[in-house]
């Protein structure tokens, strides 16, 4: 088991009369090799089980254990080594670093790890060429169009060779044709071996992945195939 | 991460806010430049008085004796000569008078002289400026054969005057190193004769630079002291009983006063002052005892003060700077929320984003300091032109100093915004516009 969270709850304000249940008591198995879409209504609480998928934060309550690591006892530093090595995010907005062209940006995670030059530009190249974006390796983001600017953050996902890929809503801000390419590439990955998990509200995109979890007020409400879930 | 990417990483991001950074380094380099500039004025003015009072020897009384009316005086300088003569503890006592009227000394084509403009001013005659010859023209001095000793000079060639030459008024002198060079050039000057408004006077004695001595040194001082001290190379002594013929026959009042030993000092001072209170009455003259090494203990104490005025000038200019610097990173931290988030994300540990803000902190102040150094010499070298009529440049220990302080000062004041960056958490980041 790659993924295995049980019990999780992530709960803002906790106690107060605000208080906000963003997950309440979500369980969630995902093996190796997997490519899940994990669907809902926005506020469904499918982002911030992401988050936590991913490490960027972490549960009130719950057992996390990835790769048989239990994340929820990792320091600060260890938490930066899975983003690092585990994990490689695709984001809605992109979040590429401005100043940084095509290839910085795709280095950057490799030179967290403190990986030498000449093994670095390799690897930038091999995660440019991929995703089709060598040609463009000197552009900075401001200088390349959206589904240009969502390849290269692919790129820089998989620059690292994580064994998990966590997308989020990859396709939101782009045209569905080039939203299209981008789930394309998203599937090659999954064909190449990576585990794939992708955030979505859109139930064409969600339905080209073999297993769904639809998430309803921080629940589980569906798990299954496809044929299960959109029957 | 490598430091080497984080310092290319950090000059990518202060290099894209051109304007900012540069007025942010705007606060290190004034700071900077006047701390440099400050106290290397402070030095030299403190180097260049205490060199000239170390230069007129350690040990050494200026004594001044004058009674009104007719050989009066004469006869007070000659009873302190004797009296003098008579002390254990001093081992030379000289006549030290000036010449005040200018003479016109040649040697072959060489000739020193100077033209001094007089002007009328309120009723008296005020010597104006253009004055010739100023670079070389001597300082003319009447001694006797213990002005070497007294006055800390050392004979280069030949000899000091004898007890005879000074009683017959011989016509001989002893120059001093730069007045030599002027007019002998490279050739030796002992029994030559040069001319001093016509007369004729054999060289007897050269004395040895007090300038040169100093520069053989390696200190950051030597420089302002040697600087100090070229005019004492300049000097034409001739003996004290010529004051009979260049100075209409005007007593010599002043003489230098050499004491065995440090400790002696007070006690020939007291001595002095009771012998001259005895043959001068109160009302019939003045006298005096002058302790140089006294003033430059004082100065010692006015040095550390004015030093220590200069360290507060200093701190503050620098504090202010410092905290623009925070104040920036502050805002950039802010700004760049969403850039942290990412790098988080994407692997980067809290130090990583540590070391990234204190880089760019550190390199704000360090390319500050570097610009604040060279206008630092700038500003020195115009204000020590202005106010010492010659250039000095700070020396390596303000140098290396300055530059150290500037490079901590962005490690202080970068640390809480970058401790802050780092301790950003990921998704909050993230979600930031």
């Amino acid at each position: 088991m790659l993924i295995d969270i049980r019990d999780i709850y992530k709960i803002y304000n906790e106690g107060k009369e605000s208080e906000v249940r963003a997950l309440n008591g979500v369980s969630l198995q995902i093996d190796r090799g997997e490519f899940v879409s994990i669907i809902g209504q926005s506020g469904s609480g499918k982002s911030t089980l992401m988050n936590i998928l991913g490490c960027l934060d972490i549960p009130t309550y719950g057992d996390y254990h990835l790769d048989g690591t239990d994340i929820t006892e990792l320091t600060d530093r260890q938490l930066a080594h899975i983003r690092n090595k585990q994990i490689g995010f695709i984001f809605q907005g992109y979040n590429l670093i401005p100043v940084l062209d095509a290839r910085e940006n795709v280095e950057l995670p490799l030179i967290y790890q403190g990986m030498g030059l000449e093994k670095r530009r390799e690897r930038s190249q091999a995660a440019l060429e991929r995703v089709g974006m060598l040609d463009r390796q000197h552009h900075r983001p401001g200088e390349m169009s959206g589904g240009q600017q969502q390849r290269v953050a692919i790129a820089r996902a998989i620059a690292t060779h994580p064994p998990i890929i966590m997308a989020d809503e990859p396709t939101g801000a782009l045209d569905s044709k080039t939203g299209l390419h981008v789930l394309e590439i998203l599937h090659s990955l999954h064909q190449d071996g990576s585990t794939v998990i992708l955030i979505t509200h859109d139930n064409s995109i969600a339905a080209t992945a073999e297993r769904i979890v639809r998430l309803s007020d921080g629940q589980v409400v569906a798990d299954g195939k496809r044929e299960e879930v959109f029957s | 991460m490598k430091i080497g990417q984080a310092l290319k990483m950090a000059f990518k991001s202060l290099s894209t806010k051109k304007a900012r950074s540069f007025l942010t380094m705007l606060g290190i380099i004034i700071g900077l430049a006047a701390v440099i500039a400050l106290v290397t004025y402070a030095q030299g003015q403190n180097l260049a008085i205490k060199a000239f009072y170390d230069s007129q020897g350690s040990n050494v009384l200026n004594v001044t004796a004058y009674s009104w009316g007719a050989a009066g005086s004469n006869t007070a300088a000659q009873q302190l000569y004797d009296y003098c003569l008579g002390l254990d503890d001093v081992v030379g006592v000289t006549p030290n008078g000036s010449v005040y009227s200018d003479l016109t000394i040649t040697y072959g084509a060489k000739t020193l002289s100077r033209q001094r403009n007089y002007v009328s001013m309120g009723g008296g005659m005020m010597v104006s400026e253009g004055v010739s010859d100023e670079d070389h023209y001597p300082d003319i001095r009447l001694g006797n054969d213990k002005f070497g000793l007294c006055g800390d000079y050392k004979l280069a060639r030949g000899r000091e005057f004898n007890y005879l030459e000074v009683q017959n008024m011989a016509q001989v002198c002893v120059l001093g190193a730069d007045t030599a060079e002027y007019l002998f050039s490279f050739a030796d000057p002992i029994d030559k004769t040069i001319n001093i408004n016509g007369l004729p006077f054999r060289v007897v004695g050269v004395y040895q630079s007090k300038a040169a001595g100093v520069q053989l040194g390696h200190s950051d001082d030597s420089q302002w002291v040697a600087e100090s001290l070229k005019y004492q190379d300049k000097l034409l002594l001739l003996p004290s009983t010529m004051t009979r013929y260049f100075n209409n026959n005007e007593p010599i009042e002043s003489y230098t006063v050499k004491v065995r030993s440090a400790d002696a000092v007070s006690e020939v001072v007291t001595e002095l002052n009771g012998f001259l209170a005895g043959i001068i009455p109160e009302g019939s003259g003045f006298y005096g005892v002058d302790n140089p090494s006294g003033y430059a203990k004082d100065l010692d104490e006015a040095d550390a003060m004015q030093q220590r005025f200069l360290g507060i000038i200093a701190a503050i200019s620098l504090i202010v700077a410092g905290i623009g610097i925070m104040n920036i990173m502050l805002v950039t931290v802010t700004e760049r929320t969403r850039e942290i988030g990412i790098r988080k994300a994407i692997g980067a540990e809290r130090r990583s984003i540590i070391v990234q803000f204190l880089i760019e902190a550190v390199m704000i102040c360090g390319i500050g300091g570097v610009f604040g150094i060279v206008v630092g010499y700038v500003a020195t070298a115009l204000l020590t032109k202005a106010s010492f009529g010659l250039v000095i440049m700070p020396g390596t220990g303000i140098t290396v100093g300055a530059f150290f302080i500037s490079v901590v000062l962005g490690v202080i004041f970068g640390l809480y915004p970058a401790i802050k960056a780092s301790a950003l958490q990921p998704v909050e980041a993230l979600r930031a516009d």
